[in-house]
């Protein structure tokens, strides 16, 4: 290990040489401290580095000051505490740990789109998910996502499928913890919902709905109605003053619209995935028929409408520069690989539309587990190819994945008060070259490429 | 033979058109490019470097290249050219309308990928767009054995022009995880040596009577048993690898082994039997292992040849250099990693007396990048093929500004 544990008693200070007032000081420090380090908070100091904070300009030569679980201070002058573990970044750079706003990460695919019905909003993706590493093998302990945080990939939202039209709740959780309740920033963290033609592909064939489009925004439509009856009755029963309250019926409970119920009421958006202009447009009509937040997902062709998009203010969570076709494995939809556009996220963001690039990493076949999310500072950097400026694309896996997710007052950014997520790079985090050393999850360091090398 | 040269004669009516945009290009075959850092894949980069293009060949490549009058002069001051990159396992064209599997016939070698392209699909443009000139495309992996690849330009006036070679390959497929698998395989060789023998023995005289009846399939076989082209195998596991290395010991053929995803485990066999592997990863589409994508400068130290691919539509064809790229990051050289796209597919193809590098007499197929070509940051700025400007970005945007 690297981090050194602070230990305040282990200063070995000659008290020989300076006066009383010295002694009085050195006094009240041993007084003070536990008040100060009451929890034995470790005090890391990562300085030398250039800082990219996600919400600032970059500070060359900047410090960035973790206490325990949280970021203290960040900054070109950040004093630092005596007995402090250093870690020297000099000639590296230090920014936030990587949001994925989207991935089925650590959920088999078997454990995806329960495609014997379009609509289980009650189904929660946490509950496939498997983040002990490979499934009957390995210790137990603190869990480590190594294969993605070597990335630098601290957050991910993990969805529950799409090839259903409602999948489900996603869940927002981190890459490291001490166990697994530890890892859950966000949950419910959305519903998952899908237009077009994933939906129409996977129960078409067995000749059952949906079978078009129509029948897609009909199933949404039905649903939601049915959560506003439910919560209309709830709300009628709660209201009644308990004697009544006690001679009424009591309504049934019913798990998948209570689900839709905290999105009709703006406690969780939906995440709804569409490609084509003409899904999009559905995503919003329905958004704007039953009042939830959106949030798109994929959005081949958003930058066809992206002045709507920037109007009405629906942030989108693209799909990787490199293979934007999130649900068509294989064999992609010939409308939407026209649709196609490397500048998607540039035109996106010029526009004002909140971006965010994610992975909407899966497996595929036997070969593959769904890491792809440790190479999204990579799609990012090609982004940038194609006209989106750095800081935007580092933004669209950082802060604004995280605000999006609505899970921003925790991660995304290096700033006082939140968790420590911090990743240490070797070099410029957009080139192929470069790597991530460090990472920092609460503030502890869970990946350490140095220490991976050697087998640990 | 005969057979495949009356399907080029009666492709020839085929004149395919280019998209609209790119045939705005330059049509002019003859061009000088000035002030570059050019990777030629065959020897060390050369600076400011002038490539003089006649005739659509490269006719001349160093520091000291003199113009001919009347030639036409680029200045790409401070860019980077590299060769026109090259895909050795794709299945563009053939994916579309799945015409990339005939599982109904588990042994097809006579089956053809060119009867099976579509040349009007846009990846194709956007091979083009990104630095991708020449593909091998063909049948997939869901037969024992499924028929003949094409190698191809991704750009040209017409489709005799693109086709660089049609045919002669053998794709087979170690994947079906069953040991009739293997037989299957084996007992096609050895119909395939029958039937040379047959007609061997008709042609020498030595048996009289009608000739033996022709066998498209084992005329297939046959040509990849006298070495005439490769026999190309899709195969993931170390054991399928050696089990397929004893059929090659068995049978004398050359091989490339495609996908080769353990193929790192098993390196020195590969190594000394002078087999070549067309290597993961698939660009930034699917993530392996460490030990996985480490594995492609195991294979090279070995001495094993090796080349990227996409395997499009897995990954898509217009981001090959990306496999070269993530396999630097995981310890392959640089200068391995662009012969991983250029030369090493072209001399695996056997098409290397046309591309693969950038040397006189070669074709003009070449990618001109704002910055290191293996970047995620850089983009294509030029894409010349045959020495016609097929990709140039300038226009594009200017086209895209005025819409």
């Amino acid at each position: 290990m690297f981090s050194q544990k602070h230990k305040p008693s282990s200063k070995r200070q000659s008290t020989a040489h300076v006066g009383w007032l010295a002694v009085a000081m050195l006094l009240l420090v041993v007084v003070l401290q536990p008040a100060l380090y009451s929890q034995e908070q470790p005090v890391i100091a990562i300085r030398g580095g250039t800082v990219l904070t996600m919400t600032g300009p970059p500070i060359p030569n900047g410090t960035v000051l973790i206490r325990g679980a949280k970021i203290e201070a960040v900054g070109a002058e950040v004093k630092i505490p005596k007995g402090a573990t250093i870690v020297d970044a000099t000639g590296k750079y230090v920014m936030p740990g990587i949001v994925d706003a989207m991935s089925y990460y650590g959920i088999r695919p078997y454990d995806l789109d329960d495609t014997s019905n379009p609509v289980t909003p009650e189904n929660r993706a946490i509950q496939g998910f498997y983040p002990f590493g490979e499934f009957m093998r390995g210790k137990g302990g603190p869990i480590r996502s190594k294969d993605i945080l070597d990335g630098g990939v601290t957050t991910i939202y993990i969805a529950p499928g799409d090839r259903q039209v409602i999948g489900g709740q996603g869940a927002v959780v981190k890459t490291a913890g001490k166990d697994f309740d530890s890892l859950i920033l966000r949950e419910p963290a959305a519903i998952d919902m899908t237009l077009g033609e994933p939906p129409k592909q996977a129960f078409r064939p067995e000749r059952r709905s949906p079978a078009t489009r129509m029948s897609i925004a009909g199933l949404i439509r039905k649903e939601l109605v049915k959560a506003q009856e439910y919560d209309r009755t709830w709300s009628t029963y709660q209201a009644k003053p308990d004697e009544e309250k006690a001679k009424a019926e009591k309504p049934r409970r019913e798990l998948g619209l209570e689900a839709l119920v905290k999105l009709l009421h703006g406690e969780i958006p939906a995440r709804v995935q569409a490609d084509l202009v003409d899904d999009i447009r559905t995503a919003i009509r329905l958004a704007e028929e039953f009042g939830f937040a959106l949030v798109l997902d994929s959005g081949v062709a958003a930058y066809k409408v992206r002045e709507l998009l920037g109007a009405k203010k629906i942030p989108v969570v693209l799909g990787p520069t490199s293979h934007p076709f999130v649900s068509g494995g294989e064999g992609f939809d010939l409308d939407v690989y026209r649709m196609m556009d490397e500048r998607n996220a540039a035109l996106l963001s010029e526009a004002g539309v909140k971006i965010a690039l994610a992975s909407f990493a899966r497996g595929l076949g036997n070969l593959a587990s769904p890491i792809t999310g440790k190479w999204l500072l990579l799609e990012a950097a090609l982004a940038t190819a194609y006209g989106l400026p750095d800081e935007e694309a580092l933004k669209a896996v950082t802060i604004n994945a995280a605000e999006i997710l609505g899970v921003a007052d925790r991660v995304g950014s290096l700033e006082p008060g939140k968790d420590a997520d911090v990743i240490i790079l070797d070099g410029p985090p957009l080139s192929v070259k470069t790597w991530v050393e460090r990472v920092y999850v609460n503030g502890e360091l869970v990946y350490s490429r140095e220490a991976a090398k050697q087998g640990q | 033979m005969e057979l495949s040269k009356s399907l080029l004669l009666s492709s020839l009516a085929l004149v395919l058109m280019a998209p609209a945009g790119l045939l705005a290009a330059d049509a002019n075959d003859s061009v000088a490019l000035r002030g570059a850092t050019v990777y030629t894949a065959v020897g060390p980069p050369i600076q400011n470097a002038t490539i003089l293009i006649e005739g659509g060949k490269i006719t001349a490549v160093g520091t000291d290249v003199k113009i001919p009058a009347g030639i036409r002069v680029l200045d790409v001051t401070g860019k980077v050219i590299v060769p026109g990159m090259i895909d050795d396992h794709s299945h563009i064209g053939t994916y579309e309308f799945r015409d990339e599997n005939e599982f109904p016939v588990p042994v097809g070698p006579e089956f053809r990928a060119l009867d099976a392209l579509n040349l009007e699909h846009p990846a194709w443009t956007d091979a083009v767009r990104g630095g991708v000139t020449t593909v091998v495309t063909g049948p997939g992996s869901g037969e024992h054995i499924s028929g003949q690849s094409i190698t191809i330009k991704t750009f040209g006036r017409s489709l005799p022009e693109r086709i660089l070679k049609e045919g002669g390959e053998v794709k087979m497929a170690l994947s079906k995880r069953t040991l009739t698998n293997f037989s299957t395989i084996r007992d096609t060789f050895i119909k395939a040596r029958e039937y040379m023998e047959a007609w061997r023995r008709y042609e020498s005289g030595e048996k009289k009577g009608p000739p033996p009846k022709r066998d498209l399939g084992l005329e297939a076989m046959a040509r990849v048993l006298k070495r005439e082209d490769r026999v190309r195998a899709h195969v993931h596991f170390a054991h399928d690898i050696l089990s397929l290395l004893k059929i090659k010991d068995e049978f004398g053929f050359d091989l490339t082994l495609e996908h080769s995803t353990e193929a790192y485990k098993v390196a020195d066999e590969i190594a000394k039997r002078n087999v070549s592997a067309v290597v993961l990863p698939l660009a930034l589409r699917i993530g392996f292992a460490d030990e996985l994508l480490e594995g492609n400068a195991v294979l090279q130290k070995a001495g094993v040849k090796i080349a990227m691919h996409t395997d499009h539509p897995v990954s898509q064809e217009k981001w090959l250099r990306f496999g070269a790229a993530i396999s630097m990051r995981y310890g392959l050289p640089e200068e391995e990693a662009l012969k991983a796209v250029t030369i090493n597919p072209a001399q695996m193809a056997r098409v290397s007396d046309r591309v693969g590098s950038i040397e006189k007499g070669k074709d003009a197929d070449l990618v001109v990048f704002n910055g290191p070509w293996y970047e995620p940051k850089s983009r294509v700025a030029m894409v010349f093929v045959n020495g016609v400007l097929a990709y140039d970005r300038s226009q594009e945007e200017k086209s895209e500004e005025a819409q």
